[in-house]
């Protein structure tokens, strides 16, 4: 387990890659690379968790107000690799938002707006395996703001660690009805919950999590990249995330 | 938030705790986070190196060597404690197995972070060199130990010593054109594992060791007759005189190497070697066993035994093993009775008959830390008439009784139950020693076990040595007519239970002094002794030590086979708990005792502590069942 045998020279690579990935990064380029390579091992590919803020859960009219996120190589969670950016709402920040994520309208009045937070983020992303609670909701908003601005979705592959932990429940049979939170699995996995409702606070704790459930899949013989993909959307088969829904059904 | 969640951590962790906030603040900045579910292998003993220094942030680790199929815990290591030291900084292949003891989170500094801070900061880097040189340095004293090294040169400490003072001064230097073999000769000749090549002017050009005739020559096939010019290594690894010989170590590590040319400015003075190194280290016991032997009388000998605590103080700082630490105790309290006693022969002139001194109980099983009473007894040879018996008999006595006073006076305390030389009842000749020991185990009442249980443990340190193994040989033969005795012994050793509740929560002390506290010594570490020592018994080992006794029941006694590791890792961990403490008792200037409050340990030693109840009730139970169903022949 862990990186013993993952060579320096390995990560360095990856580095690399993701560095100059990064300076070429240009807006248009953002949405269109994605790691393809679906036979990695879990324990040895680079993650990007990722939390969003937001004023609402209606695509329509909410907007994002913080973006959060947090890398890990494999098992391993880079405490200084993090984002942290409030974003200047398209919409109004409601009463009931606030109560939540206690970000007040002045905080976030002077804050950039998500045109110029978006490409930053994009860019700490890379085309790293994105990990969220139900990333379908992250991703619902982040895809509105690039399509309206590249005419493209984000491409990365998705994991959710909702599905992962439902997924684990189920096959040690477990009661895995019911919809934890991030909250909840948090503390079943005795990772200790801090700045709730912060963004990349948030995205932390999911990676935590993550750190958690990787060991317990690899056990259950969840080995490569595409399995994952597999167990985290079941509906889909796995492979990339396009989203269909409604919120309703959250 | 989460960065400051590392500095804070860090703050109370030692090295770091003596660093800047700033410095924390950048440190933090590059800590990455892992997981390791309990049972993961970390690091593998001769697999690749360390890529990190890992500090343990939640749960523990456990340290071990395999040798053979012994796995041999050399620590175990906590929240805020370090590892993956000695590997990260070395690049040599990790020299021991770590495996997560627990659930545990560790923080993980680079090894570029690591090594700058190292630069940056020479304490931070002592810090972290001392610890591993307390390991090193154990290893090294098992080996010195067998070979009886102990009672060699040397006077001081690593971190003390200049490195001139213990380099080879009798340098043997060769031209670079030699051949190959005359080279080879001479170091062969000289039994040396290094020559210093050297130009006219004897300035150093490069170095031949060992490793060089055998990766360079004979691996690569190179004629012998060639000159030594060829194979040199010129890279040259130098060290000043005057610097410590810590700071030689830790070249060594950092180059791979084993020799270092030991320089005054541009002239060469000498060599020193890993080995120079390792025998530094047996220094302040040796010091003190050659200062009992330089002793003319008690008096002189009085302030030793203080030297003794505190150079356990100081093992215990570099990290050695508690039975390694009760082991030396031991060695250097026997050399002060046998010092004792010689001067007070010298002073009174010769027995009228051979004798022999025999220490039991702790002293017995060679387990002794820090002051213990005294436990002692006195056999002599059976005098041949009445007339001799009655002079022996006053002599003996009038002798024990100085002895005693003597290592009293050397602060080792009377024995409040009397079992002593000078007590009438245990200084005795050979008859009627058999006689009592026939008698405890034919009687087998629970006076008579519990008797058996000290004496039994004896072990003659002074005089006719002879006297001793007869009993032991008597003792024997006793045991394999009185299988009942054993029968008796094994209730004894099963009715005393490890003070592990139903509920799995420690019963501790109800009352008094020591209330909600833990007596190590009785309530864990005696029934360890216990089992252990009716094991020997049921099998007529001679050994006294719990350790020793492991051992030599290995391979001929099924429970041993099965929990002997256990029941040894089991032991060295109390014994480590109870030094610690005493310790730390000695050092704030109270009396040592035997109690701990189970709260002042951390989760991992609670765990630990509980775990190792479960196992001695085990043993307890099978002890048990196998005497009730009578299997034991």
């Amino acid at each position: 387990m862990g990186f013993r045998d993952w060579s320096r020279g390995k990560i360095s690579d990856l580095s690399d890659t993701y560095k100059q990935k990064s300076s070429n990064f240009g807006a248009m380029e953002a949405a269109v690379f994605g790691s393809e390579d679906h036979s990695l091992p879990i324990d040895k590919v680079r993650y990007v968790v990722i939390d969003s803020e937001l004023t609402g859960l209606d695509a329509k009219k909410d907007s994002i107000v913080s973006l959060g996120a947090i890398r890990m190589l494999g098992t391993r969670i880079l405490l200084g690799e993090t984002f942290d950016r409030l974003v200047s709402p398209e919409t109004k920040l409601t009463g009931a938002s606030v109560v939540i994520h206690g970000i007040t309208p002045g905080e976030v009045a002077e804050k950039p707006s998500i045109e110029a937070v978006l490409p930053e983020f994009l860019s700490f992303c890379g085309d790293d395996i994105m990990v969220g609670y139900m990333p379908v909701i992250d991703l619902t908003f982040l895809n509105r703001e690039t399509k309206r601005l590249y005419g493209i979705s984000v491409k990365n592959l998705i994991i959710d660690v909702f599905a992962l932990d439902k997924w684990r429940r189920q096959r040690i049979g477990e009661d895995s009805s019911g919809c934890p939170s991030l909250y909840d699995i948090a503390k079943s996995f005795d990772v200790p919950v801090k700045g709730a409702h912060n963004a990349v606070a948030d995205a932390f704790i999911t990676a935590q999590v993550l750190q958690r459930l990787l060991p317990v899949l690899i056990d259950l013989g969840i080995k490569s990249v595409g399995e994952l993909l597999a167990v985290s959307n079941p509906a889909k088969g796995g492979d990339k995330f396009r989203f269909s829904f409604k919120f309703g059904n959250f | 938030m989460i960065l400051s969640d590392v500095v804070e951590f860090l703050e109370k962790v030692p090295p770091f705790q003596f660093l800047k906030k700033g410095t924390l603040q950048m440190i933090a900045s590059k800590v990455s986070m892992e997981y390791y579910p309990k049972g993961t292998e970390i690091l593998v003993q001769s697999g690749p190196p360390s890529e990190h220094l890992y500090i343990v942030q939640k749960g523990g680790v456990k340290i071990f060597v395999r040798s053979g199929t012994d796995d041999i815990i050399i620590d175990y290591r906590n929240e805020g404690d370090s590892f993956g030291f000695v590997s990260l900084y070395s690049g040599d292949k990790s020299r021991t197995n770590v495996v997560a003891a627990d659930d545990t989170i560790c923080y993980l500094i680079d090894k570029e972070t690591f090594l700058k801070l190292h630069d940056a900061y020479p304490a931070f880097a002592e810090y972290f060199l001392r610890s591993y040189l307390g390991k090193y340095v154990d290893t090294t004293f098992r080996e010195l130990y067998d070979k009886g090294f102990l009672y060699r040169s040397g006077n001081t400490l690593p971190f003390t010593t200049p490195v001139g003072d213990i380099a080879t001064q009798r340098l043997i230097t060769v031209s670079p054109e030699r051949s190959i073999q005359a080279a080879a000769r001479l170091m062969a000749e000289r039994k040396i594992s290094s020559l210093v090549v050297v130009d006219e002017e004897r300035k150093p050009l490069g170095i031949v060791t060992d490793r060089d005739l055998r990766e360079k020559v004979v691996a690569a096939g190179v004629s012998v007759e060639g000159p030594l010019r060829d194979i040199m290594t010129t890279s040259l690894v130098t060290i000043e005189v005057g610097e410590f010989c810590f700071e030689a170590l830790l070249k060594m590590i950092r180059h791979s190497i084993h020799h270092l040319l030991v320089m005054d400015k541009d002239t060469l003075k000498g060599i020193v070697t890993n080995h120079d190194l390792m025998m530094l280290q047996g220094l302040s016991p040796i010091t003190i066993a050659r200062e009992i032997e330089s002793r003319q009388n008690i008096e002189c000998l009085i302030p030793i035994s203080s030297e003794i605590s505190s150079m356990v103080g100081l093992l215990l700082k570099e990290g050695t093993k508690a039975s390694n630490i009760s082991r030396i105790i031991t060695e250097l309290n026997e050399r002060l009775v046998q010092r004792i006693i010689e001067i007070d022969l010298n002073e009174h002139g010769p027995p009228p008959v051979p004798f022999c001194w025999i220490v039991f109980g702790s002293e017995g099983r060679k387990e002794q830390t820090f002051k213990t009473d005294q436990d002692n007894a006195l056999i002599y040879a059976d005098p041949e008439t009445p007339e001799l018996e009655k002079e022996a008999a006053e002599y003996f006595q009038e002798f024990a009784l100085r002895i005693n006073n003597a290592l009293v006076k050397c602060g080792f305390p009377k024995c409040p139950a009397n079992y002593m030389a000078s007590n009438p009842k245990w200084n005795q000749p050979l008859r009627v020693w058999k006689r009592n020991f026939t008698e405890w185990i034919t009687s087998s009442t629970p006076e008579s076990i519990l008797l058996s249980a000290i004496f039994f443990d004896f072990r003659p340190v002074y005089g006719d040595l002879d006297l001793g193994e007869i009993l032991r040989r008597h003792l024997n033969q006793k045991l394999e007519q009185e299988r009942f005795f054993l029968a008796r012994m094994a209730a004894t050793v099963v009715d005393n239970r490890p003070p592990l509740g139903f509920f799995k929560t420690f019963v501790v002390e109800k009352s008094g002094e020591h209330k909600d506290q833990l007596n190590l010594k009785i309530s864990a570490l005696a029934l360890i002794v216990d089992i252990v020592r009716l094991f020997s018994l049921e099998r007529g080992v001679s050994e006294t030590s719990t350790l020793e006794r492991i051992e030599a029941l290995r391979g001929q006694h099924g429970l041993t086979d099965e929990f002997g590791l256990e029941l040894e890792q089991s032991f060295e961990f109390i014994m480590l708990l109870r030094v610690l403490r005493q310790f730390e008792q000695i050092e704030l200037g109270s009396e040592p005792d035997n109690f701990i409050n189970p709260n002042e340990l951390n989760t991992l030693e609670k765990q630990t502590l509980k775990e190792i109840f479960q196992l001695i009730s085990r043993v307890q139970d099978l002890i048990d069942q196998r005497y009730r169903l009578g299997t034991v022949s």
